[in-house]
C-alpha cells in the first residue's frame, strides 16, 4: 500500500533509452497501420513525461489541441502493468471505414467498433514493439470506450488514476490523405515504472 | 503446455469448455470446431472442418470478419469485439427461452494468433463467450437510469415552479409590508409638513405687517405713523417669533428629508440581490426609523449595540425582517412598554435580538409561529405571511431565528447570521 | 585510409546501438551528428563518405537532409535507418537517393549485408 507520495524520476540515460525504445516502438506501430490501411503514417517524436496523475489532463492538453474528444481505454499485463490511451480527436476515425472492411455510413455502435479496434491495433504494435526491445513478455484486456465525445479536461476526471506517478508516453499518428489523427498515451503505476527502469537498465548494460 | 497435462486431457477441456472456440487458417478454412460452436451453431466438426467458414456460414459480415481476422495474421497481435458494440458474430439462440429478452446470443469474442515455428502467425483462434445476461442486465440497468433521470427532470421542473411560486409570495409580502409601512409613513411625513405649512401661513402675515412698517418709514406723508404701526404689530414679539417660526420649519423639513433618505435606505432598489458586507446598526437604526411610527407611541426603544463585525448579506431582504420583527413587537404590546435591540457576535456568527415587554406568545403557538398564513390577529389585520418571510429570508442567509417567549411578561426574537458567506453559496 | 562515416540520429542511444552493430573489422572513422543541421554542415565540409542517417528528428529531419543533399549533389553514400519502416517511407527515401533503408532495431547481418552489396566493405 502506498501511502506517501512518491515521486519518481528517470536518468537521463535511461530517459534517452525510452525515448529510443518508445520511437523503435512507434515506428513499428506506424508500419501495422500503414499495412492495414494501405496508407501513408506520419508519426510524431514521441514524448515522455513523468507527471503526477493530476497533471496529466494538462499534459495531454497541451499536444491536444481539440476541445471535445472520444477516448479508448486498453489494459496490459504481464510483465508490465498499465493502461493504454488513445485520443480522438472530433473526426474520431470515421474516414478509415471503408479501409477497415466498413459500409461508408457507420451506424454509432459501429463508430465506436472502429474506434476500439484502431486502438487496439495501434496499442498492440506499439507496446509489442517497446516489450519486444526489452524482451518483456505482455498481454492484453479487451479495449473499452473511456470518453465518448467529452471535454478533454473530464477524461481522467470520472475515473482518477490513483497511484502518485503516471509515465506519460505520448505520440500522435496522423494519416496524410484522411482526417484521421490521434494520440497514445501509456500510463503505468509507481511499481510497475520502476520494474520498467529495471528492464531498461538491463537493456542499457547490453550496449 | 503444461507437462502434466496430458493431450487428452487438453482436447476435452477445449472442446467441452463452455466457450465457443474454433480456429482458421490464412486460407479462411475451418481447422477447429468445438462442441459449443457445434451446439449452437447445429453444424457437427466433420461438416465444418477443411471448409471455408464464409461458405459454411454464407449470413457472417465477410467483409468486416475477414477484414479483421487477416489483420491478426498481419500484425501478430489479439483483436477484441464486444457485446456493446456489435451484438452477435454468429446468430445463435440464446438460453433464456422462458425469462427472454433479447433475440438472439450476445456475443464477445476474442481473436488469438497462433504462431508457428518462425514467429509468423499460421492460424487464428477465435474465442466466443456468451454475454447475453450479462447484456440484459445492462439494458435494465440502462432502462431504470432512464426512468430516473426522467424522474429527476421532472422533480427539477417541479421545484422551479415551487421556487417562483416562493418568489411571488416573497414579492406579495414585501408589497403588503410596504403598504403597511406606507400610512405610518405618510403621517411621518405629514406631520412635520403640517407645521411648516401653518408656519408659512404665520410667516406670511408677519412679512406683511412688516412690509407695510417698512413702507410706512419709507414715505414722506406716513412717517409720523410708523411707530404707531410698530406698536400694532408688537415688532419685538415678531422679531423672536420669526426665528423660532424659522428654526421649526427647517426642522421639520430636515424630518422630512431623513424619513425620506431612510425609506430609500430601507428598500435599496438598485442592490437588493446583491450581497454586500452591511454594518447591522445601520440596518437596525434605519429600519427604526422607518418604522418609528408605530412604535413611538407605544414603546421605549432600548439600544444594546455591541461591537460587532461587517455581515456578508442582502440589505433590502434583512431589512424587511427587522422592520416585520419590530412591527411585531409594538403591536404586541398594548398600552406601553419597552422595545430592546441588541446585538452581539460569537465565533464566526453575529446575532441581533429583538425584545418587547408585550402579551408573549402561547407555548402552544411558539412552534407554528413561522409557519405560512398562521396569525392570531383577526381577520383583515395582516398576512400572517411576515413571520414565515422572513424565516426563509434568514434560512437563504444561512442562518437561524430563535425564539424566546412567556404569556404576559414578553417575547424575545434572535437571529443569528453567518459573518460570511461560504463562496459557493454567495452571488 | 579508413573510411569517414557519419552516424546521425538526436537519440544518443540509437547511435549506440548502432555503432555497435557496425563490423568490428570495418577500417572506418566514425562521427556523430544528433541532427539535420550538424549532419548537413558535416557534409558540406567534405568529411563524410557514409553517413547512417535517422528518419524522425525534430528541426530538420531525415527527409530534409536527403533532399537538401539531393539538390546539392549527392556525393556522398546515405544509408536510412528508422524506426519509421512503413513500406512508403522505404520508397521515399530510396527516391530521393538513399542507397539502402535498414529498420530499426538494427540488426547487424543487414548492415553487412548492405555494405557487401554496395562494395564499401568486403
Amino acid at each position: 500500500m502506498v501511502t506517501e507520495k512518491f515521486k519518481f524520476v528517470l536518468a537521463d540515460d535511461q530517459k534517452e533509452a525510452l525515448q529510443e525504445i518508445a520511437n523503435i516502438g512507434m515506428g513499428q506501430a506506424g508500419s501495422s497501420i500503414a499495412q492495414v490501411l494501405g496508407e501513408f503514417v506520419q508519426l510524431s517524436i514521441p514524448r515522455i513525461l513523468v507527471v503526477p496523475p493530476e497533471e496529466v489532463p494538462t499534459a495531454l492538453a497541451w499536444n491536444i489541441g481539440e476541445a471535445t474528444v472520444s477516448a479508448v481505454r486498453q489494459a496490459f499485463h504481464s510483465a508490465m502493468r498499465g493502461e493504454a490511451l488513445v485520443i480522438f480527436g472530433q473526426h474520431r476515425c470515421n474516414d478509415l471505414a471503408d479501409l477497415m472492411g466498413y459500409e461508408q455510413d457507420l451506424d454509432h455502435a459501429a463508430e465506436i467498433e472502429l474506434l476500439l479496434d484502431v486502438s487496439n491495433i495501434l496499442v498492440g504494435a506499439c507496446l509489442g514493439g517497446i516489450a519486444e526491445q526489452l524482451q518483456l513478455n505482455i498481454g492484453f484486456s479487451a479495449p473499452s470506450l473511456m470518453a465518448d465525445a467529452l471535454p478533454l479536461e473530464q477524461l481522467l476526471q470520472g475515473s482518477p488514476v490513483p497511484w502518485s506517478t503516471a509515465l506519460l508516453v505520448e505520440v500522435n499518428f496522423r494519416l496524410e490523405t484522411r482526417s484521421f489523427a490521434c494520440h497514445l498515451v501509456l500510463l503505468m503505476p509507481d511499481e510497475e515504472v520502476k520494474a520498467l527502469m529495471v528492464a531498461v537498465d538491463h537493456f542499457l548494460e547490453s550496449l | 503446455m503444461s507437462a502434466s497435462a496430458t493431450p487428452g486431457l487438453l482436447d476435452f477441456v477445449v472442446d467441452r469448455l463452455e466457450v465457443g472456440i474454433f480456429v482458421v487458417d490464412s486460407g479462411m478454412q475451418v481447422v477447429l470446431w468445438n462442441h459449443f460452436m457445434v451446439m449452437h451453431s447445429g453444424r457437427s466438426a466433420e461438416e465444418v472442418i477443411g471448409r471455408n467458414l464464409f461458405e459454411c456460414f454464407p449470413e457472417l459480415p465477410k467483409v468486416w470478419l475477414e477484414k479483421k481476422i487477416r489483420n491478426v495474421f498481419l500484425l501478430k497481435n489479439y483483436a477484441f469485439t464486444s457485446w456493446e458494440q456489435r451484438p452477435y458474430l454468429f446468430r445463435f439462440h440464446h438460453n433464456r427461452p422462458v425469462t427472454g429478452g433479447v433475440d438472439a446470443m450476445q456475443q464477445s469474442c476474442t481473436f488469438l494468433p497462433v504462431k508457428g515455428g518462425n514467429g509468423a502467425v499460421e492460424q487464428v483462434c477465435i474465442s466466443l463467450f456468451d454475454y447475453t445476461d450479462t447484456a440484459l442486465y445492462h439494458r435494465q440497468l440502462t432502462n431504470a437510469i432512464g426512468e430516473l433521470e426522467q424522474e429527476k427532470a421532472e422533480q427539477r421542473r417541479l421545484i422551479d415552479q415551487l421556487e417562483d411560486a416562493q418568489n411571488q409570495l416573497l414579492q406579495s409580502e414585501k408589497l403588503a409590508s410596504i403598504g403597511q409601512l406606507a400610512a405610518g409613513v405618510a403621517h411621518e411625513i405629514n406631520n412635520p409638513v403640517g407645521f411648516v405649512n401653518s408656519n408659512f401661513g404665520a410667516l406670511e402675515r408677519y412679512v406683511s405687517s412688516l412690509l407695510t412698517l417698512i413702507d410706512a418709514y419709507g414715505s414722506a406723508d406716513h412717517a409720523a405713523e410708523a411707530p404707531a404701526i410698530r406698536q400694532k404689530i408688537d415688532y419685538e414679539y415678531l422679531k423672536e417669533d420669526i426665528a423660532v417660526l424659522f428654526k421649526e420649519s427647517r426642522d421639520g423639513l430636515e424630518r422630512v428629508k431623513r424619513i425620506v433618505q431612510d425609506l430609500r435606505d430601507f428598500s435599496r432598489v438598485d442592490s437588493s440581490l446583491e450581497w454586500q458586507e452591511t454594518n447591522l446598526h445601520t440596518c437596525l437604526d434605519t429600519t427604526l426609523s422607518v418604522a418609528s411610527n408605530e412604535i413611538k407611541h407605544k414603546a421605549d426603544v432600548v439600544k444594546a449595540y455591541g461591537d460587532i463585525p461587517n455581515v456578508e448579506c442582502l440589505p433590502s431582504q434583512l431589512n424587511q425582517v427587522l422592520l416585520n420583527l419590530m412591527v411585531n413587537a409594538a403591536q404586541a404590546i398594548s398600552q406601553h412598554g419597552t422595545l430592546t435591540l441588541a446585538t452581539g457576535t460569537e465565533d464566526d456568527w453575529v446575532w441581533v435580538a429583538i425584545s418587547d415587554t408585550g402579551s408573549g406568545i402561547a407555548p402552544e403557538h411558539q412552534k407554528r409561529i413561522f409557519d405560512p398564513f398562521f396569525t392570531t390577529k383577526p381577520v383583515g389585520k395582516g398576512t400572517g405571511l411576515g413571520l414565515s418571510v422572513s424565516y426563509n429570508i434568514i434560512a437563504k442567509h444561512n442562518g437561524r431565528i430563535e425564539v424566546e417567549s412567556e404569556l404576559g411578561k414578553g417575547t424575545s426574537f434572535r437571529i443569528w447570521l453567518p459573518i460570511k458567506q461560504k463562496s459557493e453559496l454567495s452571488a | 585510409m579508413p573510411l569517414s562515416v557519419l552516424v546521425v540520429d538526436d537519440s544518443p542511444i540509437a547511435r549506440k546501438m548502432l555503432i555497435r552493430s557496425l563490423p568490428a573489422a570495418w577500417d572506418i572513422e566514425i562521427a556523430q551528428a544528433c541532427g539535420g543541421a550538424e549532419a548537413l554542415a558535416a557534409y558540406r565540409a567534405g568529411k563524410v563518405e557514409v553517413m547512417f542517417l535517422d528518419l524522425t528528428m525534430p528541426e530538420i529531419d531525415g527527409y530534409q537532409v536527403l533532399e537538401t543533399m539531393r539538390q546539392e549533389d549527392m556525393n556522398c553514400l546515405v544509408i536510412v535507418v528508422s524506426a519509421d519502416i512503413q513500406a512508403e517511407a522505404v520508397d521515399r527515401v530510396m527516391a530521393m537517393g538513399a542507397i539502402a533503408f535498414i529498420k530499426k532495431p538494427v540488426d547487424a547481418a543487414k548492415i553487412e549485408a548492405v555494405l557487401r552489396q554496395y562494395g564499401i566493405w568486403v
